[in-house]
C-alpha cells in the first residue's frame, strides 16, 4: 500500500488549476482568490489528515493536479513544525506561523521553488500574481488549522506527538 | 532443541511450551588467556570417539581429559579454560564483567561457530535437559536450505561427543505447519502451506509441499524484529521521552503494538480518543518512577511489514506481495493449498491482528489477478481460497511442532540411531524420512 493521494483528484467542470496544481476551493476567512467551498471537508482537511501518515513515505507518485496540491501542503506543515517548538504557547506559535505564511516565498517556477522538476510554472505574470495570492491564502488557513490541531484545549503546549513530526521529511524535500 | 539465531528454546516432546527459552550466545574466556582454535571446521572440542563418559566428567568438573588427549595442535592449547564458560542468560550476565566475551554460534540460523556450538550443547544437555543422551532421542532443527555438510556435522557431535541414541533434524518450517493444527481453522492436517517465519533478524517465506521446501521459491524479508524495535526506539527519540533504550522499545513492542487497517483511520482515532495513547511507566534503578508515553508508534510499527518504506529506504515489497510472489514462484498445481494455508510462526507475528491484515491485503492482491485473468481469458475463475492461519502456540511454533511430533510413536522409527550412524558414517543423515502424516 503506497502513500495515500488526494481525495480531490476528480473534480470534474468546476476544477482550476494553475499549471498543474489544482487551485481548490477553501474554508477561509483570509483574504484572497480562492473559491468558497461548499463541502464540510476540503483540501485543508485533508493536508492536515494525510499529513502524519504520508510524511513517512519517500516515493510518491503524482496522479493528478490535486497531489500537487496536497505535496505543497503537506511540505509546507513541515516547515510550520520545524519553525516551532515544544515550549512556545498557543499565542507565540500563532505570530511565528502568520509570519512565516505570509512572508516572501517562492511559487512554483520560481528560481529556488525546491519542486521545480515536478511543478509547471504559471504560464503568464497575472497567472503568477494570482497564483501567489492563492498560496498565500492557502498558507496562512492552512497554519491556522494546524495551530488548532496542535493545540487543542491546551493553550500552553503543543501536542508533543505531533511535534514529534518536525524532522520527518516527505519525499526527501522540504520547503 | 530449536536453536535460533536469537532465542534457543529446548524442552522434553509432549510439552506443550519448552521448558527453558534462553538467548542463543556463549560467553568465553577472553581470546588470548584461553587461546582456543575458534571456526574451527570441525569439532575438536571432545573429539571423535569418546565415550560419553567425558561428558560426565565435564559436570563433574575433574577436567583432566586434556593432558590425555592425542597431543593434536588444538588440543594441547586446550587446558581449563575450556571449561570456563556460560551460555543463555548467565552468558550475558558474564560478558558484563571483565574476561568474558560474548560470541552468538548461530548466525543468519545457520551454525557458525561449531565448536561454541558443541559446548553449547554440551550445557544445554546436561545442565538445562539434565538427561542422559544415551536413553535419548533427540530432534533438532535447520533452516531451510541448510547445506548437508552442516547436517553432517551436526550428526557428528550429537553422536560421538555425546553419544545420542536417536537423532532427527527437521526444518522449522515443516514443524511451524505441525504446529498450526493446533489451530480451530485447520480441518485437514497436511504439511502443505505456506510458513511466515518471522524472528528477530530476518522474515523468510517458505512454501512446504507435503513436507518439502520448495527451496527455488524461497524468499528472504531483510525486515523483522529487530528492525520494529528501533523503529520504535526512534519515534521515542524523536519526541523526547525520558528513556529511549532498546529494553524499552522492545517492552513497548511486546506490550503495546497492533496491526492496523488503516493508517489514516487509525490516527484519526488516536485524535478522537486520547485514551489511546498509552504509558509505560519503567522503574528506574534509583527508585524513581519515568513515566513514557506510547503513541502511534503503537500501530506504525508492525506497519514496517505492510508499508516497509516508512523504516527502510532500501527495501520496498510489502509482505503480502512477498508472499504472492512466493506462491506463484512455487509448482502450480499446490499453488492453491499453498494459499489455503498461510501459516505463521516467530515472536514477530505476534501482532495482533497481523493475520487478519496479511489476509485481507493478500486477498485484494489474488482477488484483482484473478478478476483479471477473468476478464481476459472470459472463463469463469472457481476463485481462490485465501486464509492465514494464526494460532496461540506461534512464539514458538517451530519448538511446539517438533514437540508434537516427537511424542508420536512412530517418531523413533524416522530417526538415525547411532548404530546407523556407526555402521554408515556420517553421510546417513543427509536424508531424513519425511513425518507421514498422521
Amino acid at each position: 500500500m503506497p502513500a495515500y493521494h488526494s481525495t480531490f483528484l476528480v473534480d470534474g467542470a468546476n476544477s482550476r488549476e494553475v499549471g498543474d496544481f489544482a487551485v481548490l476551493p477553501l474554508k477561509t476567512k483570509f483574504k484572497g482568490p480562492s473559491l468558497p467551498c461548499d463541502s464540510e471537508y476540503d483540501i485543508i482537511d485533508e493536508i492536515l489528515d494525510l499529513f502524519r501518515a504520508n510524511t513517512f513515505f519517500k516515493n510518491f507518485q503524482i496522479k493528478g493536479p490535486a497531489d500537487r496540491t496536497l505535496i505543497y501542503g503537506i511540505l509546507f506543515v513541515s516547515q510550520c513544525l520545524y519553525k516551532l517548538n515544544i515550549r512556545m504557547s498557543k499565542s507565540e506559535s500563532v505570530r511565528v506561523l502568520l509570519n512565516l505564511a505570509s512572508e516572501d516565498f517562492a511559487i512554483p517556477g520560481d528560481i529556488g521553488f525546491p519542486l521545480n522538476s515536478l511543478y509547471q510554472a504559471p504560464k503568464d505574470r497575472n497567472e503568477s500574481i494570482f497564483f501567489r495570492q492563492y498560496l498565500t491564502q492557502f498558507r496562512q488557513e492552512l497554519a491556522m488549522r494546524l495551530i488548532e490541531r496542535l493545540y487543542g484545549k491546551d493553550e500552553l503546549k503543543p501536542n508533543k506527538f505531533w511535534m514529534a513530526f518536525s524532522r520527518k521529511k516527505f519525499m526527501n524535500k522540504s520547503l | 532443541m530449536d536453536n535460533g539465531t536469537g532465542m534457543t528454546k529446548l524442552g522434553f516432546a509432549g510439552n506443550d511450551s519448552p521448558s527453558w527459552v534462553f538467548p542463543t550466545a556463549i560467553a568465553t574466556r577472553a581470546p588470548g588467556s584461553s587461546g582456543k582454535a575458534s571456526n574451527a571446521p570441525k569439532p575438536t572440542f571432545l573429539g571423535g570417539g569418546t565415550s560419553s563418559g567425558s561428558g560426565n566428567n565435564l559436570i563433574g568438573g575433574s577436567g583432566t581429559f586434556g593432558t590425555t588427549r592425542a597431543p593434536a595442535l588444538s588440543s594441547i592449547k586446550r587446558d581449563m579454560g575450556d571449561l570456563d564458560f556460560y551460555i543463555g542468560d548467565e552468558a550475558l550476565e558474564a560478558a558484563k564483567g571483565p574476561g568474558y566475551s560474548l560470541h552468538y554460534p548461530v548466525r543468519h540460523g545457520q551454525i557458525d561457530n561449531w565448536d561454541q556450538m558443541e559446548r553449547f550443547w554440551e550445557t544445554s544437555i546436561f545442565k538445562y535437559l539434565k538427561c542422559e543422551p544415551e536413553d535419548h532421542y533427540f530432534l533438532l532443527t535447520e533452516p531451510p536450505l541448510n547445506p548437508p555438510e552442516n547436517r553432517e556435522n551436526t550428526a557428528e557431535i550429537m553422536f560421538e561427543s555425546f553419544n545420542c541414541a536417536g537423532l532427527y533434524i527437521a526444518v522449522q518450517a515443516v514443524l511451524a505447519l505441525a504446529a498450526s493444527w493446533t489451530s480451530a481453522k485447520v480441518t485437514d492436517r497436511t504439511l502443505t502451506g505456506t510458513v511466515i517465519d518471522s524472528g528477530d533478524g530476518v522474515t523468510h517465506v517458505i512454501p512446504v509441499a507435503e513436507g518439502y521446501v520448495i527451496g527455488s521459491a524461497i524468499k528472504n524479508i531483510p525486515l523483522a524484529g529487530r528492525d520494529i524495535t528501533s523503529f520504535i526506539q526512534t519515534m521515542l527519540r524523536e519526541r523526547g521521552e525520558p528513556d529511549s533504550s532498546l529494553k524499552t522499545a522492545e517492552e513497548i513492542k511486546q506490550k503495546f503494538c497492533y496491526v492496523c487497517p488503516d493508517i489514516v483511520k487509525e490516527f484519526a482515532k488516536y485524535d478522537n480518543n486520547p485514551e489511546m495513547f498509552a504509558k509505560y511507566i519503567i522503574d528506574t534503578v534509583s527508585g524513581r518512577k519515568l513515566t513514557i508515553d506510547v503513541g502511534y508508534e503503537r500501530f506504525l510499527a508492525p506497519e514496517i511489514f505492510f508499508n516497509p518504506e516508512i523504516a527502510s529506504s532500501d527495501f520496498l515489497t510489502p509482505l503480502p506481495e512477498i508472499v504472492d510472489s512466493v506462491i506463484q514462484a512455487s509448482p502450480i498445481d499446490v499453488r492453491r493449498n499453498l494459499y489455503r494455508n498461510i501459516v505463521l510462526s516467530g515472536g514477530s507475528t505476534m501482532f495482533k491482528d497481523f493475520g487478519r491484515r496479511l489476509q485481507r491485503d493478500l486477498k485484494g492482491i489474488v482477488h484483482r489477478r484473478v478478476s483479471a485473468n477473468e476478464r481476459l481469458s472470459g472463463a469463469k475463475s472457481s476463485g481462490v481460497q485465501v486464509q492465514v492461519i494464526s494460532h496461540k502456540r506461534q512464539k514458538n511454533a517451530v519448538w511446539f511442532g517438533g514437540s508434537l511430533l516427537a511424542q508420536t510413536s512412530e517418531f523413533r522409527s524416522y530417526c538415525h540411531t547411532k548404530q546407523d550412524y556407526e555402521e554408515y558414517g556420517p553421510n546417513i543423515v543427509r536424508n531424513f524420512s519425511l513425518f507421514n502424516v498422521p
